[in-house]
């Protein structure tokens, strides 16, 4: 499956801006009480707010035209108390609305992380962290202010336009459809021009996740553009994509307001046509001058909202193209499903087996070719090779990372697809090359994803962590399970987050415990440590050790040797050491 | 307490934000006011032909020619303001991010760490963002609201004077109730912003983790940090809607009373004979001009505010104080380093306590010792990445400081322990300084053995390797980094447990390749591996931050235990070392 983002094809942004918003409106279902109450409340205020201009113009024709400042008085009172009716519905009708627009946020960005998290680590290699971060924070963001901000409005102005539609013509057919002439101009325009302005605000959020993976890649790395003295680089490569994205934003600015001037004059023309058509029919005896009055006040109650409609319109066009962006990422699914077991062979003397494995990465060379090799329980493997031979590809494959390309990774002797994601990382321990940590302390990332031991105070953890043997690595921490560690940065050497991670793995007591190259940078007197730690596992434990330093493989009890895709066994650490001293660097 | 002082510092901020782009803005306003001035002559033509009709003056043909011209011209004009507005705004944001990334590119690598990259991020995206809304909305909504207001209420005044002022009586209520609601939006948007920023570094380590997470089969705790997380930003996001749910309800309240006043005590007037029907018509007209800007500020406040609360955040960074380097010195380097009892503090902790060694140009050492010992530190003072908090870092007499940084890291090769590959092109990778010729860069290549590799890749160098360098080895991206030091052809070869992830047989054909190519280079190792070293001209042994031990090989093979112990846990294996 391609997980690549950027290279999408144009043809899912097709998809109209109706069936889109209905999928939006899918995913919110659980808003739709919400959403129709303040829909009631909305209609309910657009009623008393087009109320207003009615009893007006009434009190004119009747009272003030005819002098009875009673009358007035009396219509004053009504009005005043619709005017509080309205009050009240609207300060519901915000709450309702707002309510609806930030939970929808709220499930928006819950959907895409919880999407996110289903993925396989593929999609995280083919795509630009920075590009990710902007799609889960930007384009909702996008979302969020059009939910936010422009949603009540929106819909007000939509149900008030409506409204005073419905007036214009009920009140009189013929000035009514005067009236509304320069509407159906605002709709052929709009029609026509908004596939252009979302595709030029699509256009702008893509350079806009670029100048984030710019942002995020050159941040992270920050050391090396000092050191290398290219901070002048930096503001390049900045200034090209802050330029890239200034010129396609501009463009997506401009064409969102294209529609606001045209809305304006339509709504001006339309004036101007009620005066010109209600003096034509007053003169016919079809119209009075009150009623022209609040026509022209009801053209207002119509245009008015158009007017804000524009820039809404605009607005709208913005979300649903970050929704697009988004719905790109929801409509992924993970290639590691799992699947029922076809090979079913029952009791299995060895616990992980390759049976003729090919593997390669998306859109990449085959790397491994035809491997088999089986591994047994309790026993300690050691793979060697020169840098570039497939280690790392091989111990990804045990662990699930990948599936492979064709063959079987069997593991108890049942495929290992077959395996929910639970029970198999149980099983599976995989300490990476590249050690992570999360932000927060020592104790919360030992305990990450562990929660057998969370409930356990620091006193009981001490505890277990001295059964497992691990307590002189946890004391090369100063202050021990509370220590400090941020994620990023060099509060924290590599060494001690390889600790970390080391410990972490060891204490989920799994049945296979892959370390790959997982103590590379930690000192040869502690690494003797990890190597007792390790003998002193429970006696069912399989270890596969990826290692550059002898030292560490010498306790194997089988060595393979990987190079080029082929996974071959080495024999003795003797024969192992000759393959390797004998082979070419690269493979 | 803190958030009090800070407000008041910005608030002349965020228009001087505004003081480059006088003419723009000065165009922008003008533009947005010439518009909405033709827009209040609208009704008053309107108005005029109601007062026609009813004194049998009547003319459709010059009244629809007046009205046509001024909506033109309105057009003009308001197409004329969205351009400048795109513009004025768009250019804001570009301008904002170039100074922003300039200020962080002068920074030192403690500072950016320090500021946190992933803040750094949300500072440069969003809170840009929404200072450009500010400036694309706010801005001439501003002005063109304001000038409508006045606009509105001098034409009210012409028209009848007694009735405007009772009208205009509304205006101090909404401005008052406007007041109270900035007030105390504020800080909700200022803590909005951090609970994003959070946010944020759940998301960025849930994408820089995936690998773990998926081995560990955390995902579900992923989701419920994010969850925890997401939970305040909604809670944050409904408190301050129901600021605002409020706020717009009362406006169209006190706004909508002035239709009553007009129609009470107006109506009184035209019975009383003291007003046209016509000035009535205008007047209930230009009380829906009034109203309408009103409303609208209402729903600006929402985006000033929060561009209030992100030019705050910005500022910040803006107004940090310079941290880079003054340094003027611009000697070539020979290699004679000296370290005078350097002590390096990161916060309470001492990561180097007193340090003093030297090396001799030329010479090759080596630093061993435990993990966490502060070998790293070490070398990042030697590159400036980080400063002594007491003592002195001397390289050719002259501390690190005082050298003109450019001149002096084109002459230092540092490889990084944790890898560093950029996503561009193999050559762009290695070729990562400037200066760096075609000869430089090709003996680089040979010299870190990679020649061969890249001669097997579809593009050779010009292949894009991906970011975080997930297409490479971990021994493929050493090397890579390796050729990106060498290719400066440096004086000064830095090297932070460069073997940790390359084979033995490489790492060795490496350093000979070193050897012979650069040569008199002077070289600073940290490494494990004392089998590598051993012929090294010094060997310094560090353990918690301090210099335990110090000299050749055969020296600390006699004089420290401690070395002692570290060579025999690697004794079994130098067996096969020396073999080769």
């Amino acid at each position: 499956m391609n997980y690549n983002l950027s290279q999408f094809p144009e043809k899912q942004h097709r998809a109209s801006n109706l069936a889109a918003f209905r999928n939006l409106l899918q995913l919110i279902s659980t808003e739709k009480k919400n959403l129709v109450l303040a829909l009631a409340a909305m209609l309910v205020n657009s009623g008393l707010s087009l109320l207003g201009p009615f009893l007006i113009g009434y009190a004119i024709d009747h009272y003030i035209t005819h002098k009875q400042f009673h009358g007035v008085l009396i219509f004053g009172g009504i009005l005043l108390g619709a005017y509080l009716l309205a009050f009240l519905v609207n300060y519901f009708q915000m709450r309702l609305m707002g309510g609806v627009g930030q939970h929808t946020l709220f499930t928006l960005r819950n959907a895409v992380f919880h999407k996110i998290q289903e993925l396989p680590v593929a999609f995280f290699n083919q795509n630009k962290a920075g590009d990710l971060i902007s799609r889960v924070n930007n384009d909702t963001d996008k979302l969020n202010q059009f939910f936010s901000q422009s949603l009540m409005q929106f819909v007000s102005n939509i149900v008030t336009m409506f409204g005073a539609g419905i007036f214009l013509l009920v009140i009189n057919y013929r000035a009514g459809m005067i009236a509304l002439v320069p509407a159906v101009l605002i709709l052929i325009f709009t029609r026509v021009l908004s596939p252009w302005v979302k595709r030029k605000n699509a256009a702008s959020m893509k350079t806009t996740g670029n100048l984030s993976a710019e942002i995020q890649e050159s941040l992270n790395n920050f050391k090396v553009i000092i050191a290398f003295n290219r901070r002048d680089y930096f503001r390049k490569r900045f200034n090209e994509v802050n330029e890239t994205n200034y010129q396609t934003s501009v463009k997506a600015g401009l064409a969102n307001n294209v529609f606001l001037p045209f809305y304006a004059m339509c709504s001006s023309m339309a004036q101007l046509l009620v005066l010109a058509g209600g003096v034509y029919m007053i003169a016919k005896g079809e119209f009075t001058i009150g009623l022209l009055v609040s026509y022209l006040a009801y053209v207002n109650y119509f245009y008015s909202p158009l007017r804000s409609l524009a820039s809404l319109w605009a607005n709208f066009q913005i979300a649903m193209a970050g929704w697009d962006r988004i719905s790109e990422i929801l409509g992924l699914e993970s290639n590691l499903t799992t699947i029922e077991d076809r090979t079913s062979t029952g009791a299995s003397a060895s616990l992980l087996e390759f049976r003729d494995v090919h593997f390669g990465y998306p859109g990449g060379k085959e790397i491994l070719h035809n491997i088999s090799f089986n591994l047994e329980k309790g026993k300690t493997y050691a793979l060697v090779g020169p840098t570039g031979g497939g280690k790392t590809t091989t111990a990804s494959l045990i662990a699930r990372l990948y599936d492979p390309t064709s063959g079987a990774v069997l593991l108890n002797g049942r495929d290992i697809r077959s395996y929910s994601a639970e029970v198999r990382s149980q099983q599976i321990g995989f300490i990476l090359q590249e050690p992570f940590l999360f932000t927060g302390t020592v104790r919360e990332n030992l305990l990450y994803g562990n929660s057998q031991y969370e409930s356990y105070t620091n006193e009981q953890l001490e505890q277990v962590i001295k059964e497992a043997n691990l307590e002189k690595l946890l004391a090369l921490f100063e202050e021990g399970l509370e220590t400090k560690v941020a994620s990023s940065g060099d509060s924290i050497s590599l060494g001690q987050k390889q600790l970390i991670a080391f410990m972490r793995a060891v204490l989920r007591k799994p049945g296979l415990l892959i370390l790959d190259e997982a103590t590379a940078n930690i000192d040869t007197v502690t690494e003797q440590l990890l190597g007792e730690i390790l003998e002193r596992l429970p006696q069912e434990t399989t270890r596969v050790i990826i290692a550059h330093r002898l030292n560490t493989i010498e306790s194997a009890d089988e060595i393979f040797f990987v190079n080029s895709g082929e996974v071959t066994r080495a024999g003795s650490l003797q024969n192992a050491m000759d393959k390797l001293m004998n082979t070419g660097i690269s493979s | 307490m803190k958030q009090e002082t800070s407000n008041q510092k910005k608030q002349p901020g965020i228009a001087s934000l505004l003081k480059p782009y006088a003419g723009m803005i000065f165009l922008l306003i003008l533009f947005t006011l010439l518009g909405n001035g033709f827009n209040l002559w609208l009704p008053r033509i309107i108005g005029q032909g109601v007062d026609a009709y009813t004194h049998g003056t009547f003319d459709a043909g010059p009244l629809s020619l007046k009205f046509s011209l001024a909506v033109f011209v309105i057009l003009v004009f308001t197409y004329l303001q969205n351009i400048l507005q795109t513009y004025a705004s768009e250019k804001v944001a570009k301008d904002l991010r170039t100074s922003l990334s300039d200020k962080i590119s002068r920074q030192q690598y403690y500072w950016v760490e320090q500021a946190n990259p992933s803040r750094l991020l949300t500072n440069l995206i969003a809170d840009v963002d929404s200072i450009k809304m500010y400036v694309s909305l706010a801005v001439a909504t501003l002005a063109s609201s304001i000038f409508i207001i006045i606009g509105a209420c001098i034409l009210l005044l012409i028209i009848n004077w007694k009735l405007a002022l009772a009208v205009m009586a509304i205006l101090p209520i909404i401005g008052v109730s406007f007041f109270m609601v900035m007030k105390k939006v504020r800080t909700l948007f200022l803590n909005n912003r951090e609970v994003m920023d959070w946010l944020n570094r759940v998301i960025n380590e849930s994408i820089l983790g995936a690998a773990l997470i998926r081995v560990i089969n955390s995902q579900q705790l992923e989701y419920n940090k994010f969850l925890g997380a997401n939970t305040r930003a909604l809670n944050f996001g409904v408190s301050i809607l129901r600021i605002f749910a409020g706020l717009i309800p009362v406006i169209t309240l006190i706004a909508s009373l002035g239709s009553l006043i007009i129609l009470v005590l107006g109506g009184h007037f035209v019975i009383s004979g003291s007003m046209t029907m016509g000035d009535y018509a205008a007047f209930s007209a230009y009380l829906t001009l009034l109203i309408f800007p009103i409303l609208l500020i209402g729903f600006m406040s929402n985006v000033i505010a929060q561009a209030t609360a992100s030019y705050q955040r910005i500022s910040a960074v803006l107004n940090a104080p310079d941290t880079s380097g003054k340094g003027t010195v611009n000697a070539s380097v020979q290699g004679n380093i000296e370290f005078r009892n350097v002590t390096v503090k990161y916060g309470e902790k001492e990561v180097l306590k007193n340090i003093s060694f030297s090396v001799k140009a030329g010479t090759k050492v080596a630093v061993i010792g435990p993990t966490a010992a502060g070998k790293t530190q070490l070398l990042y003072l030697l590159t400036g990445l980080i400063q002594p908090t007491s003592g002195e870092v001397l390289v050719d007499g002259y501390t690190v400081a005082d050298y003109d940084s450019g001149f002096y890291h084109n002459q230092v090769g540092f490889v990084f322990q944790d890898s560093i590959i950029f996503n561009m092109s193999i050559r762009e990778n290695i070729a990562f300084n400037q200066q760096v010729t075609a000869g430089s860069m090709e003996k680089a290549v040979t010299t870190a053995e990679l020649k061969e590799f890249i001669a097997s890749l579809p593009e050779k160098e010009d292949t894009i390797v991906s970011e975080r360098g997930s297409s490479l080895s971990g021994g493929q991206k050493q090397r890579v980094m390796l050729a990106r030091a060498l290719a400066l052809e440096p004086r000064l070869l830095l090297l932070d447990d460069f073997t940790a992830r390359v084979d033995t047989n490489t790492e060795k054909k490496i350093l000979d390749n070193v050897q012979y190519n650069y040569a008199g280079i002077t070289l600073l190792s940290v490494t494990q591996k004392i089998a590598s070293v051993e012929h090294y001209d010094q060997i310094l042994l560090l353990m918690q931050g301090e210099i335990i031990a110090g000299g050749t090989h055969q020296e600390l093979m006699h004089s420290s235990p401690e070395y002692v112990q570290i060579y025999k846990s690697q004794q079994s294996t130098s067996n096969y070392e020396l073999q080769s």
